[in-house]
Parts: structure tokens; sequence; C-alpha cells
């Protein structure tokens, strides 16, 4: 089976789901798992596939939550509105942390990111006006125009994730596979300075990368706000990356489309877990991204059955294996 | 002017504590060029070692540190032969880049939840170690605090002595230089590695004890503190013990002194915006040498 008929035929699944799922509760979980999938490809995209490692993708989660919860709440904006807003919010803020970025590599940037997130959830916790403080945003609202309760409402708010999911998660591998962009991207995670003396713009091309790398994220984040409807400092924590990145791990880095697998599974996962009794899930993240580390760099997307032209190492990225890296 | 004086002496014990901390993160940068994002998790180990020893088997305060730093030391080394060293044994020669910052980014998650799991997510109280306050001047600092920076200032001592004098301490240095050729000297490299990461580690289960009756002890304890560690490594210079030295005594008199001018809530931004601001102008940092890329 090729991946173009895997993924459609994953895609149909995932299309037809609430019509064969009549449950408010299976369909919530999926609408979660979806959002978290939109989050952890987003994070490939920019660390996985361009090498540039991000710590902070809770932070530019949060503002795109703050950003939309914010908007419905003060200034009594739809939903679309917010869902704009956030996305573009968050993408700005990630091209004003491209900036130091652009000198910056490897571990120097995972940590001015993570230190980013960390001021990020400064600022809720402490900009009572606008932010609620500890308590979060509450009462904003949901997705505009949603039937009122039960069935529909859980069918309605799941397609409409699901719409805009698969968009933007389509968005990225377009611009991966299909554009300059990509092998530009491709180029900057094998050897960036060869790509810069083969006359490849990467400063571009990394800024490209943390727009729409932050902006996706901060779109996730809208979406997480509206179906949630709570908004607190704890989503831009620095457990909200970790588990981003175990899914990432998890599904395989580099991939875009493993890290979708990956959150889908891991979050089932850990819903299980919680289902069966098991509050502290986080154990189970925290030992797949070290066991996956470790013992299978490619993640879930690189056990294929069947090999597909050249395939790159999966964890090249981050061991800038391609020549003048470290 | 009273309480300018008791910022700077708070500054100063704070400044301890992070040096407890970041040097610790530094030497094992410095040799084994890993950034353990779990750094803070064996802080909490430290703070939670004191709480079962003081609260629930009533030891001696002597004794329950003693247990800390040595429970964090024995933990640290199962680190390198467990995580790190089968992970190298992958890549071949490869270097690990940053996937040893997602391994420990794990072994944080891992710990940390851990912890929630075995100890719940209540704080923990923990009494003090000495009671009474030390009068200086028209203030006053509680012994507690004054007891942190001594043996912050003791353990810091002792561990430059032993990197400068003794002969383990010298094939630490030695590896830190050249891993090769210290290997090629007859230095059993996998040894050093381990007993230098329990070594940094100990020294912030110490600190997670020293502090635990200050901070209260919750699974999350220590995670702050890691970020902050980290933009004092940053602005000491990346593996520059001296430099991580002088950074944290900084930032922990800058963070206390910032309150005079805005409200404490804001304590914890200035950390992260001097790394900022230190790796946008000088990513060296203070001591370091400019070797950044």
């Amino acid at each position: 089976m090729s991946r173009r008929t895997l993924l459609s035929v994953v895609g149909a699944a995932a299309v037809l789901l609430p019509l064969l799922v009549a449950h408010p509760f299976v369909l919530s979980l999926a609408t979660q798992a979806l959002i978290w999938a939109l989050l952890a490809s987003s994070w490939d995209l920019l660390s996985g596939y361009t090498g540039q490692i991000s710590f902070g993708h809770a932070g530019f989660f949060a503002l795109g939550a703050y950003t939309a919860a914010a908007a419905s709440k003060h200034l009594g904006l739809s939903s679309w509105v917010g869902m704009l807003l956030g996305a573009v919010v968050a993408a700005l803020v990630g091209l004003g942390a491209g900036f130091p970025a652009l000198r910056l590599r490897g571990h120097y940037l995972a940590l001015v990111t993570l230190a980013l997130a960390e001021l990020i959830r400064l600022v809720a916790q402490n900009w009572l006006a606008v932010t609620g403080g500890p308590f979060g945003i509450y009462d904003f609202g949901s997705f505009t125009g949603l039937p009122a309760s039960g069935l529909a409402r859980a069918r309605a708010a799941y397609l409409l994730v699901a719409v805009v999911v698969a968009a933007g998660i389509r968005l990225m591998l377009y611009l991966c596979h299909k554009t300059r962009a990509g092998r530009g991207f491709r180029a900057i995670r094998e050897d960036e300075v060869l790509a810069e003396s083969l006359g490849i713009n990467t400063t571009a091309y990394k800024l490209l990368a943390f727009g729409v790398s932050s902006g996706l994220a901060g779109l996730a984040g809208t979406l997480y706000a509206y179906y949630i409807q709570l908004v607190s400092p704890t989503v831009a924590s620095a457990a909200t990356t970790s588990l981003v990145i175990g899914m990432a791990v998890f599904g395989g880095l580099g991939t875009v489309w493993g890290p979708v697998l990956g959150a889908v599974l891991l979050f089932g996962i850990n819903e299980g877990l919680r289902f069966i009794g098991v509050v502290y899930n986080l154990v189970a993240v925290g030992l797949v991204i070290m066991v996956f580390v470790i013992f299978v760099p490619r993640g879930l997307a690189g056990l294929r059955l069947r090999r597909e032209g050249r395939a790159l190492r999966g964890d090249a990225a981050m061991t800038g294996a391609g020549g003048s890296g470290a | 002017m009273e309480s300018l004086l008791e910022f700077l002496i708070q500054g100063i014990v704070l400044g301890g504590l992070y040096a407890l901390f970041a040097v610790g993160l530094t030497l094992i940068f410095g040799v084994l060029n890993v950034i353990n994002v779990a750094h803070g998790e064996f802080f909490a180990v430290g703070g939670y070692i004191l709480f079962c020893a003081l609260v629930l088997l009533h030891l001696p305060a002597v004794l329950g540190v003693i247990a800390s730093g040595l429970g964090a030391f024995l933990l640290g080394l199962a680190v390198y032969p467990l995580l790190i060293a089968p992970l190298n044994r992958r890549l071949g020669r490869r270097p690990a880049g940053s996937l040893y910052l997602v391994l420990t980014l794990g072994l944080s998650t891992f710990m940390q939840s851990s912890l929630l799991a075995i100890g719940g997510g209540d704080y923990r109280q923990v009494p003090p170690l000495v009671r009474g306050i030390l009068e200086i001047g028209p203030t006053g600092v509680s012994y507690q605090r004054v007891l942190v920076l001594v043996v912050a200032t003791i353990l810091l001592a002792a561990l430059f002595a032993f990197l400068r004098w003794h002969r383990q301490g010298l094939a630490v240095r030695a590896v830190s230089q050249n891993p090769e050729a210290a290997q090629a000297m007859g230095i059993h490299l996998a040894r050093i590695f381990s007993l230098t990461l329990a070594l940094g580690v100990a020294l912030a289960g110490v600190g997670g004890a020293l502090m635990a009756p200050l901070f209260n002890v919750y699974p999350a304890v220590g995670f702050p503190l890691t970020i902050k560690a980290f933009a004092i490594t940053i602005l000491g210079g990346m593996g520059n013990l001296a430099g991580a030295l002088l950074a944290s005594l900084i930032i922990g008199v800058a963070e206390s002194m910032v309150v005079i001018v805005v409200p404490s809530q804001w304590q914890n931004g200035v950390a992260f915006l001097v790394m900022i601001t230190v790796l946008l102008l000088r990513p060296q940092g203070l001591l370091g040498r400019a070797a950044v890329r």
C-alpha cells in the first residue's frame, strides 16, 4: 500500500467517523486528538523537517488560544475572526523568535524558545485584566453557529476541527513536497552552510518555517480554546511541549504526517490509560520519548512495510548528520 | 535602606542556591556535552528524600541532607549507562546534537510524573533544618538561609578542589578537554561520564534538600529552576564553571533587587529576559570564549 492510498484511507475514515460513531464522548476524544495532531505536525515542520529545534511550541499554542479567547470574550468577535487573529499573532511572535534563531543553532535555539514559552506563561498568569490570571479565560463561547447541544453539536464541532486541521496539515505537506521551500527546509536541515554556499536563501526559508510552524501551532491553540472553552496558563507549561515532542518522536521525526499518527495514537493511549484508572499518564509519555529516541529514531512512520524511495535517517535533523553539524 | 540590604542578602542566598544548581549543570555539559533538561527533577528528588527522612522517619536534619545528596548521586549514576550510552552506541560516530535535549526532556517528564504518581500532587511542607534568625545590623536573615549559603559555599569549594587536585578530578578535566586523548592515556571514559553526571545531579539533590523548607516540595518544584539555570549557564558562558558561579550571583541578586521596581510576580521573568538579551548581544556569555558558530 503506498503512502498516498494509506493517507486517503485514513482521511476517509476520519471524515466518516462522526457518522459511524454516535457517541459524544468518543467524538470529543477524536476532536482533541486532531487538535494535538495539528500541533505535533507543526512542531515537526520546524524541528524535524527544517532541523530548528523548538522547545517553545506550548507558548505558540497558548498564544493562539489566549488571543482567540480574549478576542471573543473582551471584543465579542466571532470564532472565525478569533481563529484568524490567534494564528496571525502566533505567527508574528514566531517570526520574532525566528530572528534570533538566524544566529542560534541547536542547543541555544531550544533554550531560547523554552524561555520564550515560559515568558508567555508568566504573562498569561499575571496580566489579570486580559488573561484572567491563574484561573484563565472562560465564558467566551464556542465556535460561532454550532447547533446548541447534543450529538449534532459534537458532530459539527468534530467536522469543523477536522477540516481546519486537515487544511493545516495539507498546507505543510504541500510546502514540504511540492515547493522550492520544502527543498530549502531539507537543505537547511542536512547542512546549512553547504545550502547557503549553493545560493539557497536560508534566512528566508528559516523564517518561513518559523512563521508557518508557529502560526499553525497558534491555529491549533484557537481550536483548543473554542472547543474546550477554557484557557488557563497550564496550556503554556513545558509539559505541553513535552507531550507534543513525545507525539512527534513517537510518530516519526521529519515526516510531518508521522506526528499526526503519533498524536492520535499517543492521545488515544493516554485517554485509554485514564479510562482504566491510570491518571499520571505522562509517565508513559516520558518513557515513549526516551525509548524512541534511543531505539526507534524513525518512529512509527519508519515502520513501513515497504520502503519508498530514498529514506532519510529519521533523526538526521537533530544529529546534524549531514556534515558540518553539531 | 534596610529593605535594600535585606533584598541584597536574599539575593546572595538565592545566588548560592542557583550556583549549586547551575555549576552541576555546567559541569555535565562541559564533560558530556549533554544539556540535562532533567536537572530540576533531581532537585525535586532531593526535596522528597529530605521530606521522607525528616517528616516520615524523624531522622536528624544532617542525615536527611546527606541522604538527599546520596540518593540523587545514585540515581545520577544510572543515567549514563541506561540512557546516554545506548544512544551513543546507536549513533556510532555521529554527534548526538539536540537528541540529548529531547532524551533528557523525556527523562524529566518521566521523573516528574513518577514523583506525581508516587507522592501525589500535594505541596509537602518540611520543617526548617535550623531555627532562629541571624541579626545583621538593622535587618535579619533566618539561619535556614544562612545554612543554604554556607553549605553551597562548602560544596562548591569542595567540588573545585576535587577537580583541581584529586586524581579523578584531573581525569574529569582531561575528558572535558579531549575525550579521545584522555582515553588514550588510560582513562575509563564511561566511568568518568557516569561519575560527572552523578556529581552534577548530587549537587542539585542537596540544593533541593536545603531549599525544601523554604519552597515546599512538589513534583514540578525543580523545572522552573532548570530553565533559570539555562539562563545562568548562557550568561556565564556554556561549560564555564567560574562563569556559572558568577552568573548565579548576578541573577540571584538581580531577581531580588528587581522587586523594588516591578511587582514581585514578574520576578521570574528577569532570568529569561537576561538569557534572550545575552544570546542576542554576546552569545558566548560573560566569561565564555567565542566558540559559538
